[in-house]
């Protein structure tokens, strides 16, 4: 029964290996679907290209479902799987910076270390911000602990937000998957058409 | 853009068809396991129990009540048609199966009860297994309720603040003092040993069976 790792299958160092494993191989594919190219994605904020939408629902879709029916099927416990808590205002503030620097730079964390492994220099310059950021952040974490750690409530998902349940709020996110890969080709489309008519040949 | 010629429409179809089918049916199956599992610390339930942390008396529930405790969530866990009979103010009732599945608030206070107090200490094991700390049950179940809180019996040797205060909580709640010591409950086994109609019988043992669970 998964996950392995909880049920003891592996120990601490195969772990490791697997996650350079599963980190490479989410690297290369992030890379050959075009994730690393900064210009692609801050195509999202001007609704000209919206694949890091269609990625993330698609990749939403696959892990819920995949979870969802494996846990159903008893092959996995999900009682067992690491649930991020959840902190309202911090999250809030942290996901702003988040979306200023993404918006800025073009890239995401990940697709930042993308970018660099590739060779590109924006791709570095924003890796090592992110350290920097990241070593701010820790240095500086006594003054903000007390926001950080404020509004917290715990483990909480969108079945007990919601009182729903699981399967319903899986159809309900399917749906909304669906309407946004549909707007966001939609999307693509409109932008694809030259904004005004080319001028007529002499 | 788009225009990207290493699209592949019949993959992408595949994919979609999957996606409204395994949402579809999500939507059908309702819970993500058939059997709810949880897992429980034996050592520390068993020092929580032995430390009596575990209960709550129906004078604190009261306390709690009145004092509208921060996260409180009151679970009574009888069948439907005595919960509408009556119950505490402000419980939410719930019965024994739902309690594997209704999503819970790990930030929450629980307090379980039900007509004894065996049921609601049962249920709290369950709540414990799915991962809730602040779970406590009412140790004297709804009789204690209805003893301590609705018709408590004041000592005559009692203190006047002491007096105070049981009348106090009793009004709160509707209930009514009486100055006293408390009249002894009929038997149980008077339905039993002597029925009074046949066709009482079966309902009323089934009734005693339940009687302090």
């Amino acid at each position: 029964m998964a996950p392995f790792y909880e049920f003891g299958r592996f120990g601490d160092s195969a772990s490791l290996v697997v996650a350079v494993l599963l980190g490479i191989a989410f690297g290369w594919f992030l890379e050959r679907g075009g994730m690393g190219n900064a210009r692609k994605l801050a195509g999202q904020f001007y609704f000209t290209d919206l694949s890091v939408l269609k990625l993330m629902f698609s990749a939403i879709l696959t892990a819920m479902l995949g979870l969802f029916w494996l846990s159903w099927a008893g092959l996995l416990d999900l009682s067992r799987v690491y649930v991020p808590e959840t902190f309202v205002a911090p999250q809030l503030v942290g996901g702003l910076i988040f979306g200023v620097g993404f918006a800025t730079g073009g890239l995401c964390p990940g697709t930042s270390c993308v970018a660099a492994a590739t060779g590109r220099r924006d791709g570095i310059a924003l890796v090592l911000g992110m350290l920097a950021g990241v070593f701010v952040f820790g240095e500086a974490f006594p003054f903000i602990e007390t926001f950080a750690e404020s509004t917290a409530r715990g483990a909480w998902t969108l079945p007990d937000a919601f009182g729903l349940s699981h399967g319903t709020v899986i159809g309900m996110i399917v749906a909304a998957a669906l309407g946004a890969f549909a707007g966001a080709e939609w999307l693509e489309r409109r932008a694809e058409r030259p904004a005004a008519p080319p001028e007529p040949a002499r | 853009m788009t225009t990207d010629n290493r699209r592949a429409p019949g993959i992408e179809r595949a994919l979609l068809v999957a996606a409204i089918v395994g949402g579809a049916l999500a939507v059908i199956a309702g819970a993500p396991a058939r059997a709810t599992r949880g897992s429980v610390d034996v050592r520390r339930l068993a020092l929580i129990v032995e430390q009596e942390e575990d209960h709550v008396t129906a004078v604190e529930l009261a306390n709690w009540i009145r004092d509208d405790h921060k996260g409180l969530r009151v679970l009574d866990i009888r069948p439907d048609s005595e919960f509408k009979e009556f119950h505490v103010p402000g419980a939410k009732n719930v019965q024994l199966p739902e309690i594997a599945r209704m999503p819970l608030d790990s930030t929450a206070t629980y307090v379980l009860y039900s007509e004894g107090g065996t049921h609601a200490a049962q249920a709290w094991f369950l709540l414990q297994a799915r991962g809730i700390e602040n779970v406590y049950f009412l140790r004297g179940g709804l009789y204690e309720w209805l003893e301590q809180v609705m018709n408590p019996h004041i000592d005559p040797k009692a203190s006047q603040a002491e007096r105070d205060s049981v009348r106090a909580l009793a009004r709160w709640f509707g209930g009514k003092v009486q100055i006293g010591t408390p009249t002894p409950a009929p038997s149980v086994l008077d339905g039993v040993l002597t029925p009074r109609a046949p066709n009482a019988t079966r309902e009323s043992i089934r009734r005693i069976r339940r009687r302090a669970c």
